[in-house]
């Protein structure tokens, strides 16, 4: 096992180094982010001149890349256009997103699963085709959507109701909010409920399908029959050798999908006004930020390989059959 | 459906102003006075001309719905609407555009502001000895020199580098011939001053400063709004280096105490403020990006208050259901327009320009756009004055799509599978192309685009349409001439000599905002000798003469004058709607909340 997860930590490294070279390419090729001042008569020559040095502009690809490397390698993702560390941006930005997104993916997977599990187990029933019919209607819905009927319908009237703000529309945080971690804690959670209710709902539900069709094919195997036959607990069949073998594939779902959620929660973070690292990377799309853009692709791809990673480590874990050679 | 004449309701009173309002692509022409006699006032600076019953203390949070690009709100970067919001109480104003459209003497700032000489025109101002910056700083002659200096256009004078002074406008500042102090506070003498500091036998450390124009420059009461601590601009740069409460320090009612880019700044208390201090404990402005978000946040009680950059209907509607609340919609001192670039080698052609003026309808556009919320607006005919105001002089401009069509074969364009196609140049024998930019996310300016674009299809030219955010688009696509076509809005103050630096010829380095590469010497002259003129009267009609060479040029078309909305929670109190560039925070320092 140690040596498989060495090895396809290794492998990882490799992908994430063409992962880099693919994604500098792609957006050294998209523009040239110094395009606006050299369109300008009034700046001089020698600021554009000192800019394109700073940016190694006139460098050839290969070498701008291996110094963007060589950077990124010691924990140096260069500057911004507007001359930001682009580095202490990128991590700002990512736990901004990643409070919304490990609160909502956690609490997504508990749903999922019960969720799954119970329209498995009352599989035809009534509970089976409402749990259904409110997951595909969940992701059928665009989540900005989602999130804007959840203010207006939702946290406003409850607001208004109890006199009192209990879900905050907007911002991460309150802008005068001060004293100690834990006094600031109830003022989060006003400000994380709502986008973390609506990831949690766009999320939850696919990986409730995923769930209750594991949970059926798992209910026909042989070896939960066998269970039965000897007399076993519903519960201890259910939980024992069901569960467990059917968390198998959503595991893999839920890991492969972390890294979307990261990406995706750029519409929430829109809707419900977070400083979050989709909005910092539509910024950097927009004024041709090169070094954003890359430190965003870097951050997901790492994302991506790591819980591919997980993934399949977890494979292991939750089935024993498997082994890694 | 509220009219454009002011209706006021939740309140359920017509409040009368007369108005204008404000926003968006903030001209930086910030503050100045119609050339109005003062008003004196007290014992509010500002003087609201009705002031908040409650107690002091407490919170007002107003919603802004663009990011700031820096703190120097007289640079061409910073130049911004929700800026001069946010400044209105940082920084000192001489004087104060209240919400009747008259310039009002800071009386907390200054003592007396006198004009006491015509030739040359001498202005004598006298400051409060107890002024100070909060960093404990007198302020003094020395503010004055400097601000005048950065802002003359002179490139003698130069920031921190060498480098040239950016400036939003240098209009005033261009006319002054000397700024010299005298009388410091107690028995002090005149400090010498340093050559380093260019104010040596200034005066520097006095209290009264004696301005002299050459010309003379009829709206005086216009400049001196919003003035730099001089102490810390030459320590770390006027162009950039306000970046933050820790440059930007105080000199007003408020302070910055803090701010989180994109998200919310702070405003509390001046500790060091010397006059009648704000009524509220802490004014705080929180960002959206969205204005869909704006609503429910009032709703939701976040806010106290909105004013967005653009109404839209659906905004007006959705607010008008909020209970509690108080809205206004006014028409204002703010006009969309379309801008050419004649940087552009077709655009530089004046049939070009003048064939997609007769074939834009602009009371289509309007009957589809902001006819929708307020009824009765109409194309506007000027672009130093919108209707509202006195003196304007309105420019018919007929929708008139074949002679759209005559220009074009003028010029020897043929038409070609519906599209002109030029003869020469970078589009020779394509279809004659341009792109529109504006704000992203601004919904009737995406429908303006949309109207344009179909208008412009029907007179055989391709439009593309590409918007960017508001930072992009203000803080680097206009400075930096990168367009061909852009909507968006000029807010003009009550002062017309502000429109100077936005048509005189771009070759100068006084013309801050005239991205269009536009240039003619007779408008230069005529807008020159119009604030230089010895009665408005004249100004303004020195100003209509200019504006009718823009129209023979086609240098923008002006659209409609926009109307303006604010919503707020009838907690607060205080809150009187300024149609004018300094918006509506221009009396903050009184407003209240109650509940």
């Amino acid at each position: 096992m140690f040596a498989y997860v060495i090895r396809r930590l290794l492998i990882s490294i490799v992908v994430l180094f063409f992962a880099t070279i693919f994604v500098f390419v792609l957006v050294a090729s998209s523009g040239n982010p110094l395009a606006l001042l050299n369109a300008n008569p009034h700046i001089p020559h020698a600021t554009i001149v000192a800019r394109e040095n700073l940016l190694h502009l006139n460098d050839p690809l290969w070498q701008r890349y291996w110094i963007w490397l060589n950077g990124a390698i010691h924990g140096n993702l260069g500057t911004s256009i507007s001359g930001q560390d682009v580095a202490s941006e990128a991590i700002s930005h990512l736990f901004v997103t990643l409070r919304m997104v490990i609160v909502a993916t956690v609490i997504a997977i508990f749903v999922a699963i019960f969720m799954g599990v119970l329209a498995a187990v009352r599989q035809g029933k009534v509970t089976d085709h409402a749990i259904t019919v409110t997951n595909f209607v969940l992701l059928a819905t665009p989540i900005f959507v989602l999130g804007l009927a959840l203010k207006e319908f939702v946290a406003i009237p409850i607001n208004q109701h109890l006199n009192k703000i209990i879900f905050y529309t907007d911002g991460e945080q309150s802008p005068t909010l001060s004293g100690s971690f834990f006094s600031r804690l109830p003022d989060y959670a006003a400000h994380t409920a709502l986008p973390v209710i609506t990831l949690v709902l766009i999320s939850y539900a696919s990986w409730a399908i995923y769930q209750r069709s594991s949970m059926i094919e798992t209910l026909d195997a042989d070896h939960v029959r066998l269970a039965r036959a000897k007399g076993l607990s519903q519960r201890r069949v259910l939980i024992r050798h069901v569960l467990r073998n059917a968390l198998i594939p959503v595991t893999t779902v839920v890991a492969l999908d972390f890294a979307a959620v990261l990406g995706g929660a750029i519409i929430t973070e829109i809707v419900f006004g977070w400083q979050g690292l989709g909005q910092w990377y539509l910024n950097g799309v927009l004024t041709l930020d090169t070094n954003v853009m890359l430190a965003y692709l870097l951050i997901t791809a790492t994302f991506v390989i790591g819980f591919n990673l997980l993934a399949d480590i977890l494979y292991g874990v939750l089935d024993p059959r498997i082994r890694y050679a | 459906m509220p009219a454009v004449t002011g209706a006021v309701e939740g309140q359920g009173s017509a409040m009368g102003l007369k108005g204008l309002l404000k926003r968006s692509a903030f001209a930086a022409l910030a503050a100045g006075a119609l050339s109005l006699s003062v008003v004196a006032i007290t014992p509010s600076a500002s003087g609201a001309s009705t002031k908040a019953s409650s107690s002091s203390g407490g919170t007002a949070t107003m919603a802004l719905d663009e990011n700031l690009a820096g703190f120097n709100i007289n640079t061409s970067a910073a130049s911004e609407f929700v800026l001069q919001e946010i400044m209105n109480m940082v920084w000192p104003q001489a004087f104060i555009v209240n919400n009747k459209l008259q310039p009002v003497m800071n009386n907390q700032l200054l003592e007396s502001a006198v004009q006491t000489s015509s030739s040359p025109q001498t202005v004598v101002y006298t400051l409060n000895p107890k002024a100070v910056w909060s960093d404990g700083t007198p302020i003094t002659a020395d503010d004055f020199i400097y601000n005048w200096q950065a802002q003359s256009g002179n490139t003698a004078y130069t920031d921190v580098g060498g480098k040239p002074y950016d400036d939003a406008s240098t209009s005033g500042y261009n006319q002054i011939q000397s700024v010299v102090g005298s009388n410091p506070s107690g028995s002090a003498a005149c400090a010498p001053g340093s050559t380093a500091d260019r104010n040596v036998g200034l005066c520097p450390n006095g209290r009264t400063i004696t301005v002299t124009f050459k010309p003379s420059f009829t709206d005086w009461r216009s400049i001196f709004t919003d003035i730099v601590p001089a102490h810390i601009a030459r320590t770390v740069g006027w162009n950039t280096g306000f970046v933050g409460p820790t440059q930007t320090i105080s000199g007003s009612w408020y302070t910055i105490s803090s701010y989180n880019e994109n998200q919310s700044l702070v405003l509390t208390r001046n500790p060091t403020y010397w006059g009648t201090p704000g009524k509220l404990d802490k004014i705080v402005f929180q960002f959206f990006s969205d204005d869909s978000q704006l609503v429910p946040a009032l709703q939701n009680k976040e806010i106290d208050i909105f004013n967005p950059s653009t109404v839209n209907l659906s905004i007006v509607q959705t607010a008008n259901q909020v209970p509690n609340t108080t809205k206004v919609t006014l028409p204002g001192l703010e006009f969309e327009h379309f801008d050419f670039n004649q940087a552009d080698p077709y655009l530089a052609k004046l049939q070009v320009r003048e064939a997609i003026a007769h074939g834009v309808n602009r009371q289509a556009i309007i009957t589809r756009t902001v006819g929708e919320i307020s009824k009765g607006i109409t194309p506007l005919g000027s672009r130093m004055l919108v209707s509202t105001q006195a003196g304007y002089k309105g420019t018919p401009y007929a929708y008139n799509p074949s002679q759209s069509a005559n220009l074009l074969k003028e010029l020897g364009f043929k038409k070609v599978n519906g599209y002109y196609e030029p003869n020469y140049g970078p589009q020779s024998g394509q279809p004659l192309t341009f792109t529109i930019q504006s704000t992203s996310g601004n919904s009737i300016r995406a429908q303006t685009e949309e109207l344009f674009q179909a208008q412009m299809k029907a007179i055989g030219i391709k439009i593309n349409i590409q918007n960017y955010d508001a930072n992009t688009f203000f803080g680097t696509n206009l400075p930096t001439g990168v367009f061909q076509i852009a909507e968006f809005a000029w807010v003009t103050t009550p002062f017309v000599s502000g429109n100077q630096p936005i048509y005189c010829s771009y070759t100068s380095t006084q013309c801050a905002e005239n991205w269009d590469h536009y240039a003619n010497s007779q408008v230069d002259s005529l807008m020159a000798s119009g604030s230089a003129a010895p009665s408005t009267t004249q100004e303004i009609t020195d100003y209509n003469k200019a504006d009718a060479i823009l129209w023979q040029d086609m240098v923008t078309l002006p659209l409609y004058q926009k109307p303006q909305f604010w919503a707020w929670s009838n907690n607060l109190k205080g809150v009187l709607p300024n149609t004018s560039s300094v918006g509506v925070t221009w009396n903050a320092e009184d407003w209240t909340v109650s509940g």
